[in-house]
């Protein structure tokens, strides 16, 4: 389980064991960390010989020493790990604490999880472009291998022996006699003098060849909350005298209200106050029923604003090709998307509690520092006043990066001088998205020679926002790239995947070549079937190759088997990069077969999963990942599945009946 | 306000609630149980299903007083989380994010409660309405299959 301490636990955790450490460090504000520990005198270990029984082990859970930022051991052996990035699914927790566990040489069951408020001591906590374990890999790789220096170094004084000819097991320091042994709980319940946590010197890492937990597939270690309702979600946490708020939205984005039923609202069994807020009216109950029954009472009447009117078709007239400055021995061609929402399953919500001198937030956010500056902003509190936390959160693809809801939650709060739940309903999470926006990207290569297209993207100008949605300008470059590829390949007649090996670098031919064999590219299918392959590297780091079997039938096409290679470095968690190559491409069959938002009179038409869908469980097709070995820097594959599906489904489609589709979703 | 009983994971509860509630809000806000949860609030996308009467019913879409026999939800479908369903959707690895899997998990565990032994066709027609955006149905089918094979 993945915890975060919460005030409650604080006073529960100063109770039991007077220590408290890590929330006084984070809940009172104290700013960066120091090393530091809670351990009494120090007194001598008591060595347990090989063979004795180290679990449970016996010592003294209230000892603790926090080696560094990352990394708390306590005197039962337990290892507490801090991680600083955002958990939506993608699995950055379990991964953060694999690495720390695995340089530590920690036993894997003995490492718990906290989840980090906003820290700036933390260093960059945004959890975007797939990039949290690669920018994090040294970082916690180092902090592992501290920690378990200083424990090293500790039975190294107790037994009066060299360090460095000392080793480690699982949780356990060895003489070098290889007889003695000194459990990590036992040498923290002995007390290791602040002095000597201070540790710079770290040994040389890990070889990746000892990995014994990198590189292991590992389950989430949120998942048996998940599967007994056990996690509390931001929508799910209720505070004393908390307030509940559902917010009245314009239906156009810049419009304003003109009028509205203050009374037929207040009347409504439950509901306390009505406020006006920035493009709306909130509503505030004692429950979430009653401020949703609140809203409809409102019956709100809107000034739409400029955008009355507006219309998705007329927005799309605004993309419009530019000549591309090439010869008559050039193809080029035109790829469309329609904008698209994150429609993540918990909508966007907040709760904000706004006191005098201090203010804090909870909220699924992939920018904790980034909302912390925000709020500071409207509080005009100091920054260590204003506490951020995440708690787990419910897929966001993006949306997260936006702090929308918080705002809302902290004005109101402030203004009731009370806690407040805010919940977006589906409707206003579909309605106000940051949306992947409405596109065109035009692909252009020789006709002849070996290059890869070029590919520029023509945006027009977008009267609604958007924003970052799971791998953002990857997946229509992939869809325009690999679609001219295939149109190239029949251009001059040749097999799409000997065209893609021949123009492709090292690492492209490597994951290309596996899904290929993987797939058994050239082997005959069913009638009316069609096969179709998509190559992206992704932020241009890790490499992925998908080839999708289709079948079109009457006009409907059914995606029946994906077969996905991936090149993402070192792999910290098999079980990891399967799931988010299935998740992704998930996601990116939506794109490619589902319709997109749309708008009309300056609203976005679509309100909610009966007329935004999504994949159902039965359109599901088999997946297969193959991963590439590989002893590189880890890259990310949070969006990496996403870019190559859509196209490698769209050459299927032109495979099965001859027709090339340029615009997503995939009519025929 | 008025008071409807109810049986929620085998306890007597009387609730005040006002006609029309949907019983997603009474769980969640009356009775703390929030592990049903919240995703269309118009019976589309499964996030809400809880047990009533041991059938799946979606709890965003069903007026409390409407509600005419014991209620199981998440929270109750096991002592332990130790449900054959649950206990198949760990060995699976199903979840990424979590939010829909109460859903996910309740659905699969009515039809399994019907159907010991559903085939592909009946998983289908169970499923499809449970929407997953982290795109775990493959393992959801693993899952399901592995749940139904316990002796
Ligand atoms: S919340 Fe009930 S079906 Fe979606
Ligand atoms: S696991 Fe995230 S929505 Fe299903």
């Amino acid at each position: 389980m993945t915890t975060e301490m919460t005030r409650r636990d604080f006073i529960k955790a100063t109770t039991l064991t007077g220590g408290g450490l890590l929330v006084t460090f984070y809940l009172a504000g104290c700013g960066p960390a120091t090393p530091t520990t809670t351990t009494g005198p120090r007194t001598t270990p008591a060595a347990t010989g090989p063979g004795a029984a180290v679990t449970p082990d016996p010592g003294d859970p209230s000892a603790t020493i926090r080696p560094n930022l990352f990394v708390l051991i306590d005197g039962s052996g337990g290892i507490t790990v801090t991680a600083s990035r955002s958990e939506m699914g993608q699995g950055v927790h379990t991964a953060i604490a694999m690495i720390v566990a695995e340089e530590l040489d920690a036993e894997w069951d003995q490492v718990r999880i906290v989840r980090a408020p906003a820290d700036r001591a933390l260093g960059d906590q945004v959890t975007g472009g797939s990039a949290s374990i690669s920018s994090m890999y040294d970082r916690l790789r180092r902090a592992g291998a501290a920690a378990r220096q200083v424990l090293i170094d500790a039975a190294a004084r107790t037994w009066a022996v060299e360090p460095d000819a000392c080793r480690t097991e699982p949780g356990i320091v060895v003489h070098p006699d290889g007889e003695l042994r000194l459990t990590y709980g036992q040498l923290v319940s002995a007390g290791i003098p602040d002095e000597d946590i201070r540790v710079n010197r770290v040994e040389p890492w890990k070889d990746p060849a000892q990995f014994r937990i990198i590189g292991t597939p590992m389950p989430l270690r949120d998942a048996p909350d998940h599967v007994r309702g056990a996690t509390l979600y931001t929508n799910d946490l209720t505070l004393p005298g908390m307030r509940y708020a559902a917010i009245a939205r314009c239906p156009t984005f810049g419009g304003r209200v003109l009028g509205y039923d203050r009374a037929a609202a207040l009347a409504v069994p439950g509901v306390t106050d009505v406020a006006e807020v920035d493009g709306g009216v909130a509503v505030v109950a004692d429950h979430t029923w009653a401020a949703l029954q609140g809203r409809e009472a409102l019956a709100a009447v809107w000034d739409l604003g400029s955008l009355a009117g507006v219309t998705s078709e007329e927005i799309r007239q605004g993309l419009v090709d530019s000549t591309p400055a090439v010869g008559t021995d050039s193809i080029s061609a035109s790829y469309d998307i329609p904008y698209l929402a994150h429609a993540a399953l918990e909508p966007m919500c907040a709760v904000a509690d706004v006191r005098s001198d201090r203010c804090e937030v909870w909220a699924p956010s992939q920018d904790a520092q980034g909302f912390q500056t925000a709020v500071q902003q409207i509080t005009r509190l100091p920054r260590e006043a204003v506490v951020i936390h995440i708690p787990p959160i419910g897929g966001k693809f993006g949306r997260g990066l936006y702090v929308d809801a918080v705002p809302e939650a902290v004005l109101l709060s402030l203004q009731l001088g009370a806690p407040v739940k805010l919940m977006w309903t589906r409707d206003d999470d579909m309605r106000h998205d940051r949306y992947h926006a409405m596109s065109r990207y035009q692909a252009t290569a020789p006709a002849s020679g070996l290059e890869v297209p070029r590919v520029r993207e023509i945006l027009a100008t977008s009267p609604i926002p958007t924003g970052s949605w799971r791998s953002v300008r990857n997946h229509p470059t992939a869809f325009a790239r690999e679609s001219l590829i295939d149109e190239l390949a029949v251009a001059r007649g040749m097999d799409p995947l000997r065209l893609r090996l021949d123009i492709v670098g090292v690492e492209a031919r490597r994951v290309i070549e596996l899904a290929a064999a993987e797939s058994g590219w050239g082997d005959p299918l069913p009638t009316g079937w069609g096969r179709g392959i998509a190559y992206h590297a992704t932020f241009g780091v890790t490499h992925v190759a998908e080839i999708a079997e289709v079948s079109v039938d009457g006009g409907r096409i059914r995606v029946h088997r994906v077969v996905c290679a991936i090149d993402c470095g070192t792999v910290v968690n098999p079980d990891t990069v399967r799931a988010q190559m299935e998740g992704g491409i998930v996601f990116g069959l939506t794109a490619a077969l589902k319709d997109g938002i749309t708008v009309s009179d300056g609203a976005v038409v679509q309100s909610n999963f009966d007329d935004y869908r999504l994949l159902p469980f039965d359109e599901m097709p088999e997946v297969e990942v193959h991963i590439v070995p590989s002893s590189a820097r880890p890259t990310g594959v949070g969006e990496m599945g996403v870019p190559p599906i859509a196209p490698a489904v769209a050459n299927a489609v032109f495979d099965a009946t001859g027709v090339r589709l340029r615009s997503l979703p995939l009519r025929l | 306000m008025p008071s409807v009983r109810l049986n929620i994971n085998g306890e007597d509860q009387v609730v005040d609630a006002p006609a029309g509630m949907p019983l997603l809000w009474v769980l969640r806000d009356f009775l703390g149980l929030t592990g049903t949860k919240y995703g269309c609030g118009i019976g589309v996308c499964g996030s809400c299903t809880v047990h009533v009467a041991g059938r799946a019913v979606r709890s965003c879409s069903i007026a409390v007083e409407k509600v005419t026999g014991p209620v199981t939800t998440i929270e109750g479908l096991s002592a332990n989380g130790d449900h054959p369903v649950q206990l198949a959707w760990l060995a699976e690895n199903v979840s990424q994010c979590g939010y829909c899997q109460p859903g996910q998990v309740m659905t699969a565990a009515a039809l399994l409660a019907a159907h010991p032994r559903p085939d592909d066709a009946a998983i289908d027609a169970a499923m499809s309405g449970v929407l997953c955006r982290c795109g775990t149905y493959q393992r959801i089918r693993l899952a399901i299959q592995r749940a139904a094979d316990r002796p």
